[in-house]
């Protein structure tokens, strides 16, 4: 007799990042009529990143001074999206509870600061967002859109919050935050990219 | 020009599929032909899942797109998504891609515009997936001879050709071959009776769900949840369907329909004779269309062909009434007789599709069709009619009747020349026409200006006389 047993959190990864990926090339190569390349590692974000740099160095030479000086940090998923000129940072905070709330959110911006990545995405697998995270993400615009100065220069981080739904392989938009849909987030890297 | 992105495209999808405009500028609706398969009463539980759908995946996919409110509501035959706010956004993209907002748009849409937007398979299976949450069917019934092949039948109402042949090809183009088209054409949907009225009962374009899964998809779950169980019924999986241009072509026999030269159907179509769903694709001259092959049908049309009803099922008033209508049938003098069911029955047993009361081997009725007509006429009688469709297996009506005591008598009304051999018991009367390729050779011809275009012209008194001296 054959039992089920029930996912983790990191089985759903794969899907998830190949989905993610997807959507993201496909706005990318519609709106800039490029391909963009989007690597995704899991764990310590500079070995990774330099991992990633070994692996593609000819699309991943734009962000070798970043992975030097980047602090050390331990993420739950991140992509590096490029088009071999430029490159974006995106950090997944993935969860599979049946509500995440601000402590989560916290956890996001906290890595955002720290790796000083643009984009980052709360995401809960088949769950929900507490009513205390959505109602001040519905009132409070600047809770998403962080702009900081670093060094001097102006950081901008925005963030958005997502459901993954594990049956349709699909995400559920909850339109909570600056990142409310992937075109939405397609579209930012694209005006990015362009500059 | 719009910039298309993987939301825009499945909403698209979605709005195409079942969106309905009005003259109001600030709302609009997207039909959901869930009829019983997600019926509030019939399928609560179901139904349920249905405006989560709705509220978790449209409506704020809509709202982050184009900044639209959707909301949902259900009746007992179908579900629609509100939509209300500022449409500009909205219509100009559609606008943008040939569309005119305007009635539901799926009657009267071209999505060259969108599929040439659609810039890889993966943006294409977004829009197909919108097009799919609304008008693809996957509803049981649409098994076939078996619960192992389950089939995704995306259901299109009206007569918009080209759409459906549109969007045949964007499934070729990600390497999913359609199972099946059914067009909405009176050769298809009544190849049998030439008089059946209620033809006009959509497109269905038939994807095997094996094949479907691979390359397509839904954001609805409760499709998703549908098709999970509708492919466990399955005790194998599918291979995956061969391309047009591989795929075997069995025709049968049709009759010609007298709607065959409707204003509803498109120019293209009109007018026109149809063996064979591949037939419809020669035609509108898809690039995917096995001409080769069907050109070698064309040239056996005579076969596959019959200007009458093969088979026209009705009450004795309205048999008699069609008979003084038309000079064909009124012109002729019928032969009455008591059929022998016994005889007639023997023979169908030895050789199914053998011709009887012809003037020679090569005319005449088919004697399975004669069969059908005599089980009707019978089941008629006997109460066993469930509209005109038969209630129970044809041959135990048969049986039954060859068994019983008390035999009532079922008339054969045959005419001079093999034309239409008329069966009549009680109120009950059918049609049956008969079949010669010899003579029906000469109705048929090809269009000037299609050559795959066969054009049936009715049978006159002059080619019967012509023919048979």
């Amino acid at each position: 007799m054959s039992t089920s047993v029930k996912k983790k959190e990191v089985d759903f990864y794969p899907e998830i990042k190949d989905f993610i990926s997807s959507q993201l090339k496909s706005n990318f190569l519609a709106s800039n009529h490029k391909t963009l390349h989007v690597f995704w590692e899991i764990g310590e974000l500079s070995t990774k990143l330099n991992k990633i740099i070994s692996e593609h160095p000819a699309e991943c030479q734009c962000l070798k001074e970043y992975a030097q000086t980047v602090p050390p940090l331990n993420l739950d998923i991140f992509a590096v999206i490029t088009d071999g000129e430029h490159f974006e940072i995106l950090i997944l905070e993935v969860k599979y509870l049946s509500s995440v709330g601000l402590q989560q959110l916290s956890q996001l911006i906290g890595y955002c600061i720290v790796s000083n990545a643009r984009y980052g995405i709360l995401l809960n697998i088949d769950g929900q967002g507490s009513s205390r995270l959505t109602n001040l993400l519905q009132n409070d615009e600047d809770l998403s859109k962080i702009i900081r100065l670093s060094k001097g220069e102006k950081v901008e981080h925005k963030l958005g919050f997502m459901i993954w739904d594990s049956i349709t392989k699909n995400f559920e938009y909850t339109n909570l935050g600056q990142l409310s849909t992937i075109s939405g987030l397609s579209d930012s890297l694209s005006r990015d990219f362009s500059k | 020009m719009t910039n298309m992105n993987v939301d825009k495209a499945y909403l698209l999808g979605l709005i195409i599929g079942g969106g309905v405009f009005g003259k109001s500028d600030n709302s609009f609706h997207i039909r959901l032909p869930y009829n019983q398969w997600g019926s509030v009463e019939k399928n609560p539980v179901r139904a349920g899942k249905i405006a989560k759908d709705i509220l978790s995946v449209v409506s704020p996919m809509m709202r982050g797109i184009y900044g639209i409110d959707a909301t949902y509501e259900a009746t007992d035959k179908e579900w629609n998504v509100q939509c209300y706010g500022d449409l500009s956004k909205l219509k100009n993209d559609l606008v943008s891609y040939g569309i005119s907002p305007n009635g539901e748009l799926r009657k009267n849409v071209s999505i060259d515009g969108v599929v040439s937007d659609l810039i890889d398979d993966n943006m294409k299976r977004r829009f197909i997936a919108g097009l799919a949450d609304t008008i693809g069917s996957t509803t049981k019934s649409h098994r076939r001879f078996s619960d192992d092949t389950q089939i995704l039948s995306f259901e299109i109402s009206g007569f918009k050709y080209d759409f459906v042949c549109q969007l045949c090809q964007l499934l070729h183009s990600i390497n999913c071959y359609p199972d099946q088209v059914l067009w909405n054409h009176p050769n298809f949907h009544s190849a049998n009776d030439r008089y059946y009225k209620p033809w006009k009962k959509g497109f269905k374009l038939r994807v095997k769900l094996d094949q479907y899964d691979k390359f397509g998809a839904f954001a609805f779950k409760t499709k998703v949840e549908s098709v999970s169980e509708n492919r466990n019924l399955q005790t194998y999986s599918n291979k995956k369907s061969p391309t047009c241009e591989n795929r075997p072509i069995n025709v049968g026999m049709s009759c010609v329909h007298i709607d065959e030269d409707s204003d509803l159907l498109p120019p293209i179509i009109r007018n026109g004779h149809y063996l064979h769903n591949l037939h419809v694709c020669c035609v509108l001259g898809c690039e995917h269309a096995p001409y080769d092959k069907m050109e070698e049908v064309l040239n056996d049309a005579c076969k596959y062909i019959n200007p009458f009803s093969i088979l026209h099922k009705d009450s004795i008033e309205n048999i008699q009434n069609l008979l003084k209508s038309e000079p064909i049938y009124s012109n002729r003098t019928f032969t009455v007789e008591k059929a022998n069911v016994s005889y007639i029955y023997n023979l169908y047993q030895k050789s199914k599709h053998k011709l009887v009361y012809g003037t020679d081997e090569t005319n005449g009725y088919p004697v399975n069709i004669l069969v059908q007509a005599i089980a009707y006429a019978i089941a008629g009688k006997n109460g066993k009619l469930n509209g005109k469709r038969i209630s129970g297996n044809q041959d135990e009506h048969i049986t039954s009747y060859l068994k019983s005591n008390n035999k009532f008598d079922i008339i054969l009304r045959i005419p001079e020349i093999p034309t239409v051999l008329i069966v009549e018991c009680g109120e009950w009367s059918a049609m049956v026409g008969a079949e010669n390729p010899n003579l029906y050779s000469k109705l048929i011809s090809r269009d000037s200006n299609n050559k795959f275009k066969l054009i049936v012209r009715d049978i006159t008194e002059e080619d019967l006389h012509e023919y048979f001296g």
